[in-house]
């Protein structure tokens, strides 16, 4: 059984002549261990797509199913359980609290989580996502792609089974964006979850087990990608506009 | 309680300043407490010390003690368990070196408005008084011989009592006939059956009398009535209820200016799946913890500046009041917490993904 599923999802804004056809009807499917990129210019609904995904945002019409339940008959204290159980999110850099120390912000999780992760776990986690020297520090004092590697951290938090990242490497330079993605990979492959990374940046598909493309509001369908990295420029047009 | 500690330790400045404010409010709502509380006992602890029920006045008097004037073949007609007679008149009290208003109760010795002895000795004879110990403060001792402004009668202090003061004058206690040889001085003999009121203890206090010239008015409707008792105590009360509100705003403004900063961070939680009731919770547990600390400190500076006034500034600090006053101050403080708990409940963690 697929872990995400979407039938024919559909997300209009506003009525009449103002109406936006955020998301067209979108049928769409997750595995475990897939990392799935979504890539698309600004405003072609990403962000529409991934928040319907994670249960922020009520489709139009349709049916969002998260290992087997149906967010869309849920209440939203009942979506806000499965965001805190099921699906930990990425989002651009300032996403982390600024007055919790890296420890102190997985902490917090832990408490409203109602502790489901052991202190091997927790300790296994830092040392997977490197951050465990970083404990102590606040936000300011990481660099961007630390500040990344703690909200990865954040999101991996209780094991859940989807990672949403919505452009997590927006605000980081091309190395530091290679390591977000690498190690998304990496966590997707061992903590086997499915991860699915929205982005208009196209250097990073070749991360990616899969790769949509999103044009405005229509979901174009999967591209299985084998390529690990993109080396040149040139390399990346080509992977790109391939397909 | 874990995310609202959090964020005081690593913003130490603003929430010190917040706390600070908080402190000098309840610094000043215990303060005033404690003037309201030394006001109100400097009129009425005489009156207290009785311990009574009710006082009988004359109907005409309208509850004003030195206003009364009846017979006291009149106790005949009061039935209640216990009655104490009373006379009362002002004066102004000299030693020659030292001058002060007092109040002459004229008493029988061995009924209840008798006044317990701290110091020398209960009066014997015509002219012996004991004296409100504040008097000491004013350069009064046992033995000094008083003359009084509307008398030729010399009175000497035999001895003191505590807490003894009415209408914020100190009380001279002496026999009937000491205070009648003061009141008619040579016309005493005729008036000697003449005082002022009838203090009962008895309850209930109804249909204690069969007489229409006479009215039995309840102790604390009779301390109510006092000169300017009632405006003293509204007027303070007043300024301490206006504090409780404004302590509430400045609480409210900082908090929503707070929460408002804080928008796309709740935002982010939101999404992540923290609940709106657990960052709400966490915004009025921060509110408490810090009306608390700034409550606590406000106590405690008054205590201590409590320690420092001199005794002529009619402080008193009755501490269940101010624990009940400092409750208050920190429910309405945490009260201000309201607005930030709405905005909290509106944010769309939706906003938090945008990009
Ligand atoms: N809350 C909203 N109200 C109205 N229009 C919206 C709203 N959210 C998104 N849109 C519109 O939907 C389209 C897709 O937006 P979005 O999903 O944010 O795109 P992306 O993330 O790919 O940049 C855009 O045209 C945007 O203006
Ligand atoms: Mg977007």
């Amino acid at each position: 059984m697929a872990v995400l599923e979407l039938h024919q999802v559909k997300k209009s804004f506003g009525s009449g002549h103002t109406k936006v056809e955020a998301l067209k009807e979108t049928d769409f499917l997750a595995d475990r261990g897939e990392l799935v990129a979504i890539i698309g210019p600004s405003g072609s609904g990403k962000s529409t797509f991934l928040t319907i995904v994670g249960g922020l945002l009520s489709p139009t019409s349709g049916d969002v199913i998260i290992n087997g339940k149906n967010l869309t008959s849920l209440t939203e204290k009942a979506r806000s359980q499965i965001r805190l159980k099921e699906i930990g999110f990425v989002l651009q850099a300032s996403n982390l609290i600024p007055f919790l120390s890296v420890a102190n912000q997985l902490k917090l999780l832990d408490k409203v989580k109602k502790g489901n992760m052991s202190k091997t776990e927790r300790d296994q986690l830092y040392e997977d996502l490197g951050i465990a020297d970083l404990l102590m520090k606040y936000p300011s004092d990481l660099s961007g792609g630390e500040r990344q590697r703690v909200a990865i951290a954040k999101a991996l938090y209780s094991n859940p089974s989807i990672i949403l990242a919505d452009e997590p490497t927006a605000s980081l330079d091309s190395d530091r964006a290679y390591e977000v993605m690498e190690l998304l990979k990496t966590v997707t492959k061992q903590k086997n979850t499915t991860t699915i990374v929205v982005t208009h940046d196209i250097r990073l598909v070749g991360y990616c087990d899969k790769v949509y493309k999103m044009t405005d509001g229509v979901l174009s369908s999967a591209i299985e990608k084998h390529i690990k990295r993109p080396q040149t420029v040139f390399e990346e047009k080509v992977a790109y506009t391939n397909h | 309680m874990f995310l609202a500690w959090q964020e005081i330790k690593r913003n130490k400045l603003r929430f010190t300043l917040i706390t600070g404010i908080l402190m000098l409010v309840s610094y000043l709502v215990f303060f005033l407490s404690g003037l309201a509380t030394g006001l109100a006992s400097l009129n009425r602890e005489a009156v207290d010390k009785w311990k009574a029920s009710a006082i009988i006045l004359t109907e005409e008097s309208d509850k004003s003690l030195y206003q009364s004037s009846m017979s006291i073949d009149q106790l005949k007609d009061i039935k209640a368990k216990k009655t104490a007679v009373i006379g009362q008149l002002n004066a102004i009290a000299s030693n020659g070196d030292n001058k002060q208003n007092i109040s002459l109760f004229g008493i029988n010795k061995e009924e209840f408005l008798m006044p317990n002895v701290t110091e020398g000795r209960a009066f014997d004879k015509a002219n012996e008084v004991i004296a409100d110990d504040s008097l000491k403060d004013k350069g009064f001792k046992l033995g000094d011989t008083l003359s009084l402004s509307s008398s030729d009668q010399q009175l000497t202090i035999v001895g003191f009592t505590d807490h003894a003061r009415f209408n914020a004058s100190p009380v001279l206690y002496a026999n009937l006939a000491t205070f009648h040889q003061v009141k008619f001085g040579e016309a005493a003999d005729q008036k000697k059956d003449q005082i002022n009121g009838i203090v009962v203890k008895d309850d209930p206090i109804l249909n204690m009398y069969k007489n229409n010239e006479l009215d039995s008015i309840e102790i604390e409707s009779f301390i109510q009535s006092l000169p300017g008792y009632t405006e003293q105590k509204l007027t303070l009360n007043f300024m301490i209820y206006f504090l409780f509100g404004i302590s509430s705003i400045i609480v409210a403004i900082f908090l929503y200016v707070l929460t408002v900063q804080k928008i796309s961070m709740f935002g982010v939680m939101k999404a992540q799946g923290i609940s709106s009731t657990y960052l709400s919770w966490s915004v009025v547990a921060q509110t408490f913890i810090l009306a608390f600390i700034g409550t606590a400190l406000g106590f405690a500076l008054t205590l201590v500046s409590g320690a420092f006034l001199p005794a002529a500034v009619p402080v008193s600090f009755d501490l269940a009041l101010m624990v009940f006053y400092g409750l208050i101050l920190m429910v309405v403080a945490t009260c201000g917490a309201v607005f930030s708990v709405l905005t909290i409940v509106r944010i769309d963690p939706l906003k938090a993904i945008g990009g």
